[in-house]
């Protein structure tokens, strides 16, 4: 509340106009910041405030491409346990059923081929998700601060990193050897997913003409869907 | 145990020996400084040799070597010596650190090996009919895990016939990360838990695998490997399960829980999947 006090022109006021108290401008986005430091562990607890019903809440609505209103449900709230876990469970995933899967289509062209477990496996899938689940929201952010939009980082990472989930499920019906339907699978979730990350983030920057942006958004998914499929259930 | 036939030490160890004695002696006189959390002053264990610390084999110097009987009778307040498992100085009662220092090597390794054992007995095998449930978080050591996770990484490269120590490595990161990283996860998630105390009882979790392995590395038939892998994954999960549910606040169990259970099912896979 301001007030303004009757500018008395007796005694050469040199104030001008009082205001009570400065006004409200770091309500953006998280009100109280306990940011206790990079190495405390309690600054870093504001964003795994979650319980386990929600956190299932934000994987199932991951898979409806449109809705577009995702921010809004994380907007108080966002968590970055979705980001950390769904890209893990994605690595050991891709890992393990990548391998089943090259073993069974193997098996299909030359029924004495055996077992072999590719460690190497293990690392590309490590970098890969991690690298795409950390950088891509990343870049994003930088790109759309950039551009003006104002933009939050967390709420980035945490979509990313929700958008992840659909490929676990669809790795478990990837390991059925026959290429057709291996590729009607992950064609059908990456678009399903880079629908979910392109009206959400059409939705974060509207009003501004950045259609570009969330174009880009849309193919860097299906990238990542095809990647997956090409390197891990060839 | 075995003062009467040992090599007379070295004239410039004897020096050592009194400096420490010393330093000892002062600390008992100057009081508790800090005590652990952790670790409650256990009554002062009976020293391994049954008489007072004197050091019998010794040629008595002229030196200012007063040496008062040393009598373990001090429980009311000591401070127990700081937890370095590694050292002599073990963490038993005050009336025996002199003793530590000084005993030979074979009762510091029998004493730190029963420490794992009965490590493993409270955590591995859980008896609800305990009298004690809290005392594997109070007597905590890394010494258990330790060995578990190089077993493990150990028993797995010797099963893979390629790219040995590339397993190997991928077994142990996995292993010692998961455990610092589910530790934290579960502070993260607001729950009370203690780092070290945390890493000691995921460590000890793992020896039901530990047994898979070697079993799985006996047999190489897919079927054993798949039964005996869940019948042990069942078992380490089923003993990791009431430490990590009871440090958490109820709605956010299955959240503290998933993540052990993934690194045990890729643990899990990694020891059906070697060939």
């Amino acid at each position: 509340m301001q007030t303004f006090p009757p500018n008395n022109n007796g005694e050469g006021s040199s104030r001008g106009y009082q205001t009570l108290g400065s006004p409200p401008e770091g309500f953006e986005q998280q009100p109280p910041n306990n940011w206790k430091g990079v190495f405390s562990v309690s600054s870093y607890t504001q964003y795994f405030n979650v319980d386990t019903d929600i956190v299932i809440n934000r994987m199932m609505s991951s898979f409806y491409p449109i809705g577009g209103d995702f921010f809004s449900k994380i907007d108080a709230n966002p968590d970055l346990y979705g980001l950390i876990w769904i890209s893990t469970t994605l690595v050991f995933v891709l890992a393990s059923l990548g391998n089943c899967a090259t073993y069974l289509i193997q098996k299909r062209a030359d029924s004495s081929a055996s077992w072999s477990f590719d460690v190497g496996y293990v690392n590309v899938a490590a970098c890969a998700i991690y690298g795409y689940a950390i950088v891509v929201p990343l870049a994003f952010y930088f790109l759309l601060q950039y551009l003006g939009t104002n933009a939050s980082l967390v709420r980035f990472w945490c979509m990313w990193g929700y958008s992840l989930f659909i490929f676990i499920l669809s790795s478990f019906l990837l390991v059925i050897p026959v290429e057709v339907l291996r590729w009607i699978i992950i064609l059908a979730a990456g678009i399903d997913s880079a629908c979910f990350v392109a009206v959400n983030l059409k939705s974060c920057v509207e009003g501004n003409d950045l259609t570009i942006v969330v174009f880009a958004a849309f193919f860097l998914q299906l990238a990542l869907a095809i990647f997956i499929k090409a390197w891990f259930f060839p | 145990m075995s003062h009467s036939d040992t090599i007379p030490l070295h004239a410039s160890s004897q020096s050592d020996i009194d400096e420490i004695e010393n330093l000892i002696n002062a600390s008992v006189q100057s009081g508790p400084a800090t005590v652990l959390p952790a670790r409650p002053p256990s009554p002062p264990r009976i020293p391994v040799s049954s008489s007072p610390f004197i050091p019998s084999n010794l040629p008595p110097l002229p030196s200012t070597h007063q040496k008062p009987s040393f009598v373990p009778s001090v429980p009311s307040a000591p401070p127990p010596p700081p937890v370095n498992s590694h050292s002599s100085i073990g963490a038993s009662g005050f009336g025996s650190p002199p003793n530590t220092l000084t005993e030979p090597v074979w009762d510091t390794v029998k004493r730190d090996l029963s420490r794992i054992v009965s490590n493993l007995k409270l955590v591995v095998f859980p008896n609800p009919y305990r009298e004690d449930p809290g005392k594997a978080l109070r007597d905590w050591d890394l010494w258990g895990p330790f060995f578990f996770i190089v077993f493990l990484g150990l028993t797995l490269s010797w099963s893979a016939s390629v790219k040995k120590s590339e397993v190997f490595a991928v077994a142990f990161a996995l292993l010692a990360a998961g455990a610092v990283i589910l530790t934290l996860n579960v502070l993260l998630l607001g729950g009370h838990i203690i780092f070290f105390q945390s890493l000691s009882l995921l460590g000890y979790c793992l020896f039901p695998l530990d047994i898979g392995a070697v079993i799985c590395m006996l047999k190489d038939n897919v079927i054993i490997k798949v039964a005996v892998v869940c019948v042990t994954l069942a078992w380490s999960s089923w003993a990791a399960y009431p430490f990590m549910s009871s440090a958490v606040n109820p709605r956010r169990k299955a959240l503290a829980l998933y993540p052990v259970f993934l690194m045990y099912v890729s643990v899990g896979f990694l020891i059906i999947a070697i060939d």
